[in-house]
Parts: C-alpha cells; sequence; structure tokens
C-alpha cells in the first residue's frame, strides 16, 4: 500500500465532491424544507435554477419526494450519494473497511427510508453518517496524500455551491482558504492561474457586480 | 454458542454495514446482494482437522506436480497414467505456457478444494478450484464480527483463530516475488467477488489494481501512481480468468487485460498468481485421474475420497453412467459456479433420453457421479432450525510450504430440495470453526 494511482486519485477527489454535495445540499434541503410549510408552492423553482439543475418538478411535495429520493433522477440527492458510493466502493484499501462502512450506512440510510412520511427525521441519521465519514477519514486514513486529494474535493464541491447559493464573501473566503491549503498539499496539477483569479473574485465579492459564472469557471478547470 | 445464534440478524446488519456482498448479473443488470450469513457454525474437530490438512496438502502438492509436468516433460502422459487427449482437449489446458516455470515451480499458489461430509463420517472431495477460487474473506470478516458479538463463545471454545488468511496468503505472495510490489488485479467493481479483492488488497496491504493502472514496459510490469511515476510489480494476484489476462496472447478482444503480460511471466520477471494454465488440473474430467496421480507422484495412497465418479469418455463407464443416469448427478465440464449441474432424479423421462443422447454424442463434455448422501447441517430459521445441505471450501496456500488455512467456506443451500450451494444460485454462508483439540 502507499501508491495511488491516477485512477485512484480521481476516485478520491470525486468521493470528497459527491459527499461533500449530498451532505451540503442535504442541509440546505432542511430549510427549504420548513420555508415550504409557509410559503406557496414553486418555492423550489428558484433552488434548480440557482444550482443549475432542470425544475422538473410539479408541486412543493412531489419536490421533496423526488428530489431526495429518485433514483432515476440524475440530479437527486440520493443519485448524488450512489455516486459517492460508486467511488468509495473501489477505495477499501485506500479508506479502510472503516472508512468505507459510513459511506455504505449513509446509501443505505436513503434506501431504507424512502417511504418514510418524515424525511428529515430520518435523514438525519444520513447526515451524521457523513460526518462520521469524513471524521474517521481523518483519523484512519493512512495516506496524507489520499486525505489531502479527499478534502480537495470536499472544498471544491462546497465552494462550488456555496458561490451557487450566493452565501457570504466570509463564508466563502473561509472555504477558499481551506482549499488552498489541501491543494498545496496534495500534489496535483492545478491551474494557478484559475486559483489566483477564483481568489480575486472571492474577495471582490460584495463590492463589484457579480461574477458568479466566472469564479465557478475558474473552479470547474482548477484541477485537471 | 446460544449468545452467538440470537444475535444472526445483528451479525447480518454488521456484515451489510461492511459491504459483504457479492454481485451477479440479472437481466443483463449488475446487483449487489448480502450474502446471508448463518451464525451455526461447521465444527471441525482437532482430530478431523489434522486428517483433513494431511490430505489437502498431498492433493494440491500432486497437483502442482502435475501442472509443472504438463507443462514440462510430460512424465503422466507418456507412462500412460492419463490419457494424452484427456489433456490436451481441456479447456484449461493453454499451449502458450508450454515450457514456462513460473516462479518457484509453484502453478497452485491458493487452492480451494470443496468438500462434502458423508453420512458415513467420510470426506469426500467435490472439486477442486486452481484457477482463482474465491470465498476466503466471508469468513475472516464474519469471524471478526462474531468475535466482537459473542466473546464468551470464543473464550469458552478451543477455536483455532482463522484472522491469520491475510498473513498467509501475505506470505505466498511473498515467497514469489521477483521483486517488486503486490498487486492484487480485479476485472473491477461489478465482478462479483469484487468485495474479497478489496478486503484481501485491505488486509495483505497490496495495491488493488485494475488493467488501466498497470503495464509493460521493456519486459517488466509496472504500477503507475498520479505523480506518473513507476513500481516495479514483483507479484501479480490476478482475480481474471486466463483468457482475459493478455490481449496479444490470448483473447485479443479483452479489454481487462495487460498487453505483453505473458512475455514478462515467461522471462520469469512477475510472478502471476495462481499461474495460467491451472485450468487443465481442476477441469471435471482430470479430477477422476487425481487419486492417481498422488500414487503416480508422491508414491502414497490418497488419505481423501474422490466422490464415485465415472467418465463417459471410456466406454466402460459410458455404460454404466447410460443404464444408471437416473440416479447419478452429470456434470459439464465446462460449467462452474453450480451451473451445468443435472441430477438424473429430476430429469423426466423424455429429458432423460435427450440427456442419453448428448452424452453418447459429446462423452468427453460430462463426468457422473453418485449422490453422495452428505451430512445436512442445522441452519437457523425464524425462531428455529431447518437442515441444508452444505459444502466446505477448504483453503490450500503453496509457498516456501503448504499450508491449510484452520477454517474454510461454508455454503449452505436455502432451499430444501437443492443440493446446490453457491452464493450465485442464493446459497448462504457460515463460519468453520477447527477446534484446536
Amino acid at each position: 500500500m502507499g501508491i495511488i494511482s491516477i485512477e485512484k486519485a480521481d476516485h478520491l477527489y470525486w468521493l470528497g465532491r459527491y459527499a461533500e454535495r449530498v451532505y451540503t445540499t442535504l442541509r440546505v434541503f432542511f430549510h427549504i424544507y420548513d420555508h415550504m410549510i409557509e410559503q406557496p408552492e414553486g418555492i423550489y423553482a428558484k433552488y434548480c435554477k440557482r444550482l443549475n439543475i432542470p425544475d422538473i418538478y410539479t408541486s412543493n411535495k412531489q419536490f421533496a419526494q423526488a428530489y431526495l429520493f429518485d433514483e432515476d433522477n440524475p440530479d437527486s440527492v440520493v443519485s448524488n450519494m450512489k455516486r459517492a458510493y460508486d467511488n468509495a466502493v473501489v477505495l477499501r484499501e485506500e479508506l479502510s473497511s472503516n472508512v468505507l462502512s459510513y459511506v455504505q450506512l449513509a446509501l443505505d440510510t436513503f434506501q431504507a427510508c424512502k417511504k418514510t412520511t418524515a424525511p428529515l427525521l430520518e435523514l438525519q441519521q444520513a447526515i451524521d453518517y457523513l460526518l462520521a465519514f469524513w471524521g474517521c477519514a481523518d483519523d484512519y486514513v493512512d495516506q496524507e496524500d489520499c486525505r489531502n486529494i479527499l478534502k480537495c474535493g470536499k472544498y471544491v464541491e462546497r465552494l462550488d455551491l456555496f458561490i451557487r447559493l450566493d452565501y457570504h464573501r466570509e463564508d466563502l473566503e473561509k472555504e477558499y482558504r481551506k482549499l488552498v491549503n489541501r491543494l498545496y498539499k496534495a500534489n496535483l496539477d492545478y491551474n494557478k492561474e484559475n486559483l489566483k483569479h477564483l481568489e480575486q473574485i472571492i474577495m471582490d465579492k460584495g463590492q463589484q457586480k457579480s461574477y458568479d459564472q466566472e469564479a465557478l469557471g475558474c473552479l470547474g478547470g482548477l484541477i485537471s | 454458542m446460544r449468545e452467538l445464534v440470537e444475535h444472526t440478524e445483528g451479525i447480518n446488519r454488521l456484515m451489510a454495514r461492511f459491504g459483504v456482498k457479492f454481485g451477479i448479473y440479472k437481466n443483463g443488470e449488475f446487483h449487489e446482494q448480502l450474502f446471508p450469513f448463518d451464525a451455526i457454525p461447521r465444527v471441525i474437530t482437532g482430530e478431523d482437522f489434522r486428517i483433513l490438512e494431511k490430505g489437502l496438502i498431498q492433493r494440491v502438492d500432486a497437483l502442482n506436480l502435475f501442472l509443472k509436468d504438463i507443462y514440462g516433460e510430460k512424465k503422466i502422459i507418456k507412462d500412460q497414467v492419463v490419457p494424452e487427449e484427456f489433456v490436451f482437449i481441456s479447456s484449461g489446458y493453454l499451449p502458450e505456457c508450454e515450457g514456462i516455470c513460473p516462479p518457484k515451480g509453484i502453478y497452485s499458489h491458493i487452492s480451494g478444494i470443496d468438500l462434502v461430509l458423508g453420512k458415513d463420517g467420510e470426506w469426500y472431495i467435490l472439486e477442486d478450484n486452481l484457477r482463482i477460487p474465491s470465498g476466503a474473506s466471508y469468513p475472516m470478516i464474519a469471524r471478526e464480527i462474531c468475535r466482537r458479538v459473542s466473546p464468551k463463545t470464543f473464550s469458552s471454545n478451543q477455536i483455532v483463530d482463522n484472522r491469520n488468511y491475510a498473513e498467509l496468503l501475505k506470505e505466498t505472495l511473498d515467497w514469489v516475488n521477483t521483486g517488486g510490489i503486490s498487486v492484487i488485479m480485479t476485472p473491477g467493481r461489478y465482478n462479483a467477488a469484487y468485495f474479497e479483492h478489496s478486503y484481501l488488497a485491505e488486509r495483505t496491504g497490496s495495491e488493488l489494481a485494475a488493467c488501466s493502472e498497470l503495464f509493460v514496459e521493456n519486459d517488466y510490469l509496472y504500477y503507475r501512481d498520479y505523480r506518473n511515476t513507476k513500481q516495479r510489480v514483483g507479484v501479480l494476484y490476478r482475480r481474471i480468468s486466463d483468457e482475459y489476462l493478455d490481449p496479444l496472447t490470448f483473447l485479443p478482444e479483452s479489454l481487462i487485460g495487460i498487453p505483453n503480460l505473458m512475455e514478462v511471466y515467461r522471462k520469469g520477471h512477475v510472478a502471476i498468481v495462481n499461474a495460467p494454465g491451472n485450468g487443465v488440473a481442476d477441469d471435471k474430467g482430470i479430477y477422476y485421474f487425481v487419486p492417481k496421480m498422488i500414487r503416480y507422484y508422491l508414491d502414497q495412497e490418497p488419505i481423501l475420497k474422490n466422490a464415485p465418479t465415472y467418465l463417459p469418455y471410456y466406454p466402460e463407464d459410458r455404460k454404466y453412467v447410460l443404464d444408471h443416469l437416473e440416479k447419478l448427478v452429470v456434470k459439464d465440464v465446462a460449467e462452474a459456479g453450480g451451473y451445468g449441474v443435472i441430477f438424473g432424479n429430476e430429469l423426466s423421462r423424455e429429458k432423460l433420453s435427450q440427456m442419453k443422447e448428448i452424452i453418447k454424442k459429446e462423452p468427453r463434455r460430462f463426468i457422473a457421479q453418485e449422490v453422495i448422501d452428505f451430512q445436512d447441517m442445522k441452519v437457523s430459521e425464524g425462531d428455529g432450525t431447518v437442515l441444508r445441505k452444505a459444502d466446505l471450501r477448504a483453503f490450500v496456500l503453496s509457498g516456501k510450504e503448504t499450508k491449510v488455512w484452520a477454517s474454510g467456506l461454508t455454503r449452505f443451500s436455502r432451499n430444501p430440495d437443492s443440493f446446490v450451494v453457491n452464493s450465485s444460485q442464493g446459497g448462504g454462508f457460515k463460519d468453520t470453526w477447527v477446534l484446536s483439540q
């Protein structure tokens, strides 16, 4: 053990991205779900637009079900969870069975509570498992490079989502710093120009017109 | 043990958490299934195990000598112990391996020998698996979990710890390593045994790699990392079939092989575990000759018995098979995984006569065996137990010495009327306890 192939590096990076995507979108969904109690139908449309995913939903209720659990919908949270699992399952010897088991448990939670009438109650467990996954990865993934690549994926995804969801400059700055820290350590090839430009956009946020699309472009082309 | 059995459901839940699964294809789609675990173990006494151990070592040593002979001098054929045509028309015989002597002269490093315990108390060998036998990982992880669930069961019974399989495997791989890293080669996560590939890689500290991560350069095999540096591979524990190993030697359409791998192997620059071409020795037809091999190579009487077997290829045996087909089990030598097994007593009169015609037409394609009246095993069902057919896959590792793992995979049929225990056919598994006394 100790050698990371290109394929494994790719799986580590995308595991980080998908695990983070599930975690953050679930948390955001919790807020939307709360708003849906008083708000009119169609509140999800703005969210879909921000995330640049097709608004194929017909009602608040249908959105709550399909966005969370529809395995045929490539943008659903469960589809992203399955992608996280697909990347994790080929990394047993890098992650260890212990770390991998939390991804399995998170996926199993989605599948077990598909028909629940209180999805948020049950899905809290999935959030807990994802947090346990990250904690366990910090503790049990022996190779530093593995941890760094995994975290690069995590922070790229988090920044991507935060930009799309119009988070405050302070939040973006914080995540940007975490990403840079991991990027330097991970020995991955990355585009230095994109990183510099991304920093500028984040620092200028709020003072100028929105450069979200440019920022997302920089982020998308950051790691080859 | 009651405490352990009471927690069967909880144990299975933990297995699911650790991804103890196997993959199957249904209607062209890949599905992952849990491998149901029954906590009532198979128990083998120390005394029984010593006999088994001796018999298994004897058998695997003879099979290794047979492989060396077949791809070398062919003395056993010249001495007419095994008919020539039987060897060379076997689909497992690979002319491309002629004259190659693998590192340290070992062909079958990991042998999975399937046995059943007859009602007469005797062990019978059902088949030898010398290509890529799978299954060791399941009892390994099951034991780990069972010890957590009921430590008392293990402290109050003298059960040999079976968690040393990874060490035995590592020792075996290291012994034949030609200088480099140890790699477990997988066809990928959609392979039926992917859990095992990844679990063994984790436990032995080997790299788990697919073909795209491996390449040949100047007659050496390398593994490439993400910084584009290469590491020489000294031993390749491949979990893909011979025909897919190297598209330049075997199937040109193979997308999961490594071009030029056989050239590296031929030059002795990498050990391939198990050696390509082993299929000639675990062919269901060759099985008939294993007791003869033991006498021929080792000058010993076989310790373990074969199930009474007939080769329709021989006119005398053919006559017997055709006359008694309704009480025999017929196996297609080209099939594996429980497929191609036909029980004569389950065939209608019409099917029986069709089968006879096929046997007459293709006598080399089949073997026929007496149905062994083997002991049923207790399996938990609901609050009670039921009796089911079960076999044992014993794992024999050949490195510096030949060693038998003091455990094994006990598979059982979940269908009350079935003798087929394979996981792909819906079977479950048990832990196998070898007692130290």
